[in-house]
């Protein structure tokens, strides 16, 4: 069952990629912080408690909820237009990541012949980061590298919840808000920027150089 | 449990303080409180007259008590001049910020210090992605269009390069699978002890991810343009705070991954990356040099170089890893000094640009000197305690030539094209036209800057037994006999 939502999870990243409306990315964001807390309840199915439901819920709340509606209401106060204007084309940035993601998937596949990990979260989990990093660099849009960042703190949590070994509560917790403060900061660091240089993308970062 | 309370219960107090207390001098006072209070008991731990309780989570090591008194030293140092700073005129619109000031330092003081202390890498990890938000409001302090575009590069670089260090402490749990220490938490003391039973391959992975994140904190070349942008454009006590202590915070993370692969066979092979990250930002340095135009950006390179200095001499080992120790203390209080006066020169010249700055030595003699002292201090002149650090570390560099003589060349550069830049703003006859500057005031920052060189001479000169031995054992720490 792990392994299905995992692969769930790699195909919003490819509709992530074909996608060009911010509408669609805020939508995956939070398709995916619901596979995320799916995936964390599932090994405790059988024997529930409060304190192992903390964490997803928390998760489930900032990713899918509060984060998701913080990004529509900077589009909508920014009127940033609705589509995303890449800087390569669409087909090779689809080929591209789907190229990266059979290497991840191939070489988790090696990885797990001599190493105790479960191939297919693994590679679910470096494909999102890899498609997360590949919008940073290949969108122009400030806003879409917040999503970009997200993507990439997503692939972190699927990693951490299916492959390694669990963190206290306490730091995970302190995890999330760290990640939801970051992204609080960089929609008010937009909203400035948009009202400073007219423009949201990286364009207008330019004057702080050697 | 009583450290802990003035070490992070006291600043976290003081955050909820200053949030709700608006009156500048109120806030000032229980900063300075604070402060106080986090500098005598880390002096206390440091020199072995307290001994504080240890937890899971929670450990003093002679590494993190050697961090944490330059912590607080620097800290104290800021915030001790920050009031007058704050009533400076205002430049643009920054009455905004000032009242964000005082609660973001004692945010940083806080994660900061829970960074330094902490003996798990999860809880490292939070506390240090907590001191990048705190600095962030502090580089935006200025409100403009530059300092809006550096604190959205350091916030964004900085967050996706912790990103990464995440990365590498989840690769170091997985190297645990299948081991003793599988389940575990990530305890750094539990890791060391057990380091053997690690798997190699996921530990260099690690170190990888660690390295490269974490290098976008300490400035290490190539990820250095983020801290650049951040440190050049911050006012001066939060440039100083960042360039004192920071940096050596994220440091501190990587020498934690690193101690624990100190006894595997993966040693070599970090110590090579640690050695090719410190040359290639005394590469980058060197480069700059040459073309200096923002002197303010110019300390910051500063600072590249010298944690490309100290991550070499960590990788070279030996003699070499006890002047990067000490090296790491001389940096950051030399560096206080140097970016408080680069501060005030700012505050007079109204402007970061080498040409618009003349004839400083008259105009502003305090400042001035001090600042020609500070730069003594940096290019390791003796008798302050960066030659002496040097000296070390070209010692332990002895047995690899080739790079011992890349070193003194770049070095030898950097101090040709720093003290071009610092000798043409100190020294430039006035242009022609100019109009009449005021006449400079002894101030609290002189006071700062003059007590830290005296303290970088001391050091220097007469090595005290507390700090050696505290360097001593770390090196102990990490597999090191002289």
């Amino acid at each position: 069952m792990e392994n299905v939502l995992s692969i769930l999870f790699c195909l919003t990243l490819l509709y992530l990629v074909v996608t060009s409306r911010i509408k669609t990315y805020v939508t995956i964001l939070r398709i995916q912080g619901v596979l995320l807390s799916v995936i964390m309840i599932f090994p405790f199915i059988n024997h529930l408690s409060v304190h192992i439901l903390i964490i997803p819920v928390m998760s489930f709340v900032i990713k899918s909820v509060v984060i998701p509606r913080f990004i529509d209401k900077i589009v909508i106060e920014l009127d940033v237009k609705r589509i995303v204007e890449p800087s390569i084309q669409p087909f090779n940035f689809l080929l591209l990541t789907v190229a990266s993601m059979s290497a991840i998937f191939v070489a988790s596949h090696v990885l797990s012949g001599f190493t105790p990990i479960e191939p297919i979260p693994f590679a679910s989990a470096f494909s999102a980061m890899i498609t997360g990093i590949y919008l940073i660099i290949f969108r122009k849009k400030l806003i879409v590298h917040v999503v970009g960042f997200l993507i990439l703190e997503n692939g972190i949590f699927l990693f951490g919840t299916s492959v390694a070994a669990e963190m206290p509560t306490l730091v995970e917790l302190g995890a999330m808000l760290d990640v939801f403060v970051v992204v609080f900061l960089m929609g008010i660091a937009i909203n400035k920027i948009s009202s400073t240089f007219a423009k949201q993308d990286v364009s207008v970062l330019g004057r702080l150089k050697d | 449990m009583t450290e802990l309370i003035f070490l992070a219960g006291f600043p976290l107090a003081g955050v909820v303080a200053n949030y709700l207390l608006r009156n500048r001098k109120f806030q000032f006072g229980i900063s300075l409180f604070i402060a106080c209070l986090h500098l005598a008991t880390s002096y206390l731990i440091f020199s072995g007259l307290y001994q504080p309780t240890e937890s899971e989570f929670i450990r003093y090591d002679a590494l993190s008590k050697l961090f944490l008194l330059v912590l607080s030293h620097i800290y104290f140092w800021v915030v001790l001049v920050s009031y007058s700073y704050l009533n400076r005129s205002a430049l643009v619109n920054e009455e905004k910020s000032k009242r964000l000031y005082f609660m973001m330092l004692n945010l940083y003081l806080f994660a900061n210090t829970i960074a330094l202390i902490s003996n798990h890498l999860g809880l490292f990890w939070v506390a240090s992605e907590t001191t990048t938000l705190s600095v962030a409001p502090l580089i935006y302090y200025y409100r403009d269009e530059e300092s809006l575009e550096a604190m959205w590069k350091y916030l964004f670089l900085v967050s996706v390069g912790i990103a990464f260090a995440f990365i590498g402490f989840l690769f170091l749990s997985l190297s645990a699978s299948g081991t003793v220490l599988s389940g575990h938490q990530l305890l750094i003391s539990s890791y060391a002890e057990n380091a053997l039973v690690l798997n190699p391959i996921w530990l260099k992975a690690s170190f990888i991810f660690v390295f490269v994140g974490l290098s976008t904190k300490i400035g290490i070349a190539p990820m250095h343009p983020g801290d650049i942008d951040a440190t050049s454009n911050a006012p001066s006590p939060a440039a100083a705070l960042m360039s004192g202590s920071l940096r050596g915070t994220a440091l501190l993370g990587l020498m934690r991954v690193y101690q624990i692969m100190v006894p595997t066979i993966t040693a070599d092979f970090a110590r090579t990356i640690m050695i090719i990250g410190g040359m290639f930002s005394l590469f980058v340095a060197f480069v700059f040099m040459f073309k200096v135009v923002n002197y303010k950006r110019m300390l910051a390179y500063s600072s590249v170089e010298h944690l490309g200095l100290i991550t070499l001499g960590i990788g070279t080992g030996g003699i070499a890893f006890v002047g990067a120790m000490l090296h790491m203390v001389y940096n950051s209080l030399t560096k206080v000094v140097l970016f408080l006066n680069a501060g005030n020169i700012h505050r007079t010249y109204r402007s970061r640009e080498v040409t618009s700055v003349w004839d400083v030595l008259n105009t502003m003699p305090w400042t001035g000197w001090l600042f020609l002292f500070g730069f003594f201090a940096i290019v390791a002149m003796p008798p302050f305690g960066i030659f002496f650090s040097e000296l070390m570390i070209f010692q332990g560099l002895m047995a690899k030539p080739v790079l011992l003589a890349a070193v003194l060349f770049f070095l030898f550069f950097i101090f040709v094209g720093m003290s071009k830049t610092v000798f043409q703003m100190l020294y430039t006859a006035p242009p022609k036209d100019h109009k009449k500057l005021a006449t400079e005031k002894f101030e609290i920052v002189h006071v700062a800057s003059f007590t830290l060189l005296a303290l970088l001479i001391v050091l220097g000169l007469f090595l005290p037994a507390q700090l050696y031995d505290t360097v001593i054992q770390i090196s102990k720490d990490f597999g090191i006999t002289l």
